[in-house]
């Protein structure tokens, strides 16, 4: 990464094969998705036992699953027999087990094997032995966390660590009581783009007022470039005459019962590495969570989180939704319009971060020090 | 006949499999209407155990293809099962629960 012939304003950004080369996406997923948390579903969606939902983390399909005694549970999502990808669909309901589709191995919502054919003149087999492999799984925030490592890194220190460190302080995100939010509206985009990509956009805001006229609408700081992440503990004002985070900047919704009088009409946003953007505003929360899934392919499910009482009198979210999807657009479009020049030979060497993006540098020290060392 | 166990150790809702001292496999079920019933133990589709299936009201289901059995005739009330397993005498006395293995052929 070493360029010569630098001006003093710019740092480099990582070359170009990072964002193309399927060895260092393979590493990625050994390095940074099976080896940190990673958040993969809203709790609520596991309503009952039985309710279970897959999605891909690393190289591993997850299956995670609601338990007859309420709690989640996580385990990879393969027969321990032959190997058979055990649920196919990305979400549904079981009565009371899981079966492979191949040869009928039984497994408990708790992923002990319950039953197998000629199972009972095997008595030698240790059904908790050969019951699924578990995964660890926490739940923080009404989301469910899941951490394929053996021994899985500190939830304290690096998920409620990093939004306390962009925050400035453990209880700003407690006011939003997210746990107690529900979705109004899920929308998923299937962006043709490396993962890093979407990460280094959504950290900077050099690109606000040129791609997002919605948003420096109704936060005009972000016309000047500086994103609310460059800072510890800033939101980004509403304009004077904005009512609410919506698009055109009309009235928003009831302000969320916690949050204080220094968080009101204040826009905050969080990146929790690797895979997970928060955003806040005083009326509701934004939560996205990226899939990796290849090179140049990244799926993101983005959630708009509202108060019970809005989402149950059916109160309509539809300008408050549709000013972040317009912007999750805008730069969803950017990023597939950068992958393909990846491999171009103008950026072989990479390109260059303005101060506004510096803190983008940290990232990629960050990145390269985890694809360094092994997943421990 | 055979001493099974307790019936404070085979609580409602819950099945033993009874191996000794009876020439195939026997399910005993506590049902959660406090009856005992027992019955042999292999699914008649495939080599599965009734004891490891699911207990609902006087029918257990097979936890492998979902063949369901009516506890107190033996009968399959649907496919996959196309046969009846045998029905034993069960009872309990003195807090022990009693198994006689009938010789009977299913019904």
């Amino acid at each position: 990464m070493t360029v010569t012939n630098l001006s003093p304003s710019l740092i480099s950004t990582l070359p170009g094969e990072h964002y193309t080369d399927p060895e260092v996406f393979r590493l990625e997923q050994e390095r940074i998705f099976e080896a940190m948390w990673f958040c993969v579903a809203r709790a609520s969606e596991l309503a009952r036992p039985g309710s279970y939902r897959t999605c891909q983390v690393g190289r591993e399909s997850v299956l995670i699953s609601r338990a007859r005694d309420g709690s989640v549970k996580a385990f990879l999502n393969i027969c321990r027999h032959r190997g058979a990808k055990l649920c196919t669909q990305e979400t549904g309901e079981v009565k009371r087990a899981f079966q492979c589709p191949y040869h009928a191995w039984t497994y408990g919502l708790d992923g002990k094997l319950v039953a197998a054919p000629n199972l009972t003149s095997m008595p030698d087999i240790d059904r908790t032995e050969y019951g699924l492999v578990t995964v660890h799984v926490r739940e923080w925030l009404g989301y469910v966390w899941v951490c394929l490592a053996e021994t899985p890194p500190s939830f304290e220190d690096e998920v409620m660590g990093a939004v306390a460190q962009r925050l400035g302080s453990t209880e700003a995100i407690a006011n939003y009581g997210i746990e107690g939010l529900e979705v109004g509206r899920r929308i998923t985009y299937d962006v043709q783009a490396n993962w890093k990509l979407i990460i280094e956009n959504f950290m900077e805001c050099y690109h606000c007022a040129t791609i997002h006229p919605e948003l420096t609408e109704v936060l005009p700081e972000f016309a000047d470039g500086f994103a609310a992440q460059y800072y510890v503990g800033h939101g980004a004002a509403f304009g004077e005459d904005v009512e609410g985070f919506t698009l055109g900047g009309g009235e928003g919704l009831d302000r969320i019962p916690g949050v204080d009088e220094e968080q009101d009409r204040r826009y905050y946003a969080i990146t929790v590495r690797p895979q997970v953007f928060i955003n806040l505003v005083p009326d509701h929360v934004i939560f996205h969570r990226m899939f990796p899934m290849a090179h140049d392919r990244t799926l993101v499910e983005c959630d708009w989180l509202y108060l019970p009482h809005v989402t149950e009198n059916g109160k309509d979210v539809e300008h408050s939704v549709e000013l972040f999807h317009r912007v999750n657009q805008q730069d969803f479009d950017a990023c597939e319009r950068t992958q393909p020049a990846m491999s171009s030979r103008a950026y072989a060497k990479g390109g260059v971060l303005v101060p506004s993006e510096h803190h983008i540098g940290e990232f990629h020290t960050w990145h390269q020090n985890r694809l360094a060392h092994r997943a421990h | 006949m055979i001493t099974v166990c307790r019936i404070e150790d085979l609580p409602p809702g819950e099945s033993i499999r009874v191996t000794d001292g009876v020439p195939a496999p026997v399910a005993v079920f506590h049902t959660e209407d406090g009856e005992v019933y027992a019955i042999d133990d292999t699914c008649t589709h495939q080599d599965a155990s009734l004891a490891d299936g699911w207990l609902e009201g006087c029918f257990v289901e097979c936890p492998l293809h979902t063949a369901f059995f009516d506890l107190r005739t033996g009968r399959p009330t649907c496919p996959p099962a196309k046969y009846a397993v045998r029905t034993h005498q069960v009872s309990v006395e003195n807090g022990q629960v009693l198994l006689r293995i009938g010789v009977a052929e299913p019904a």
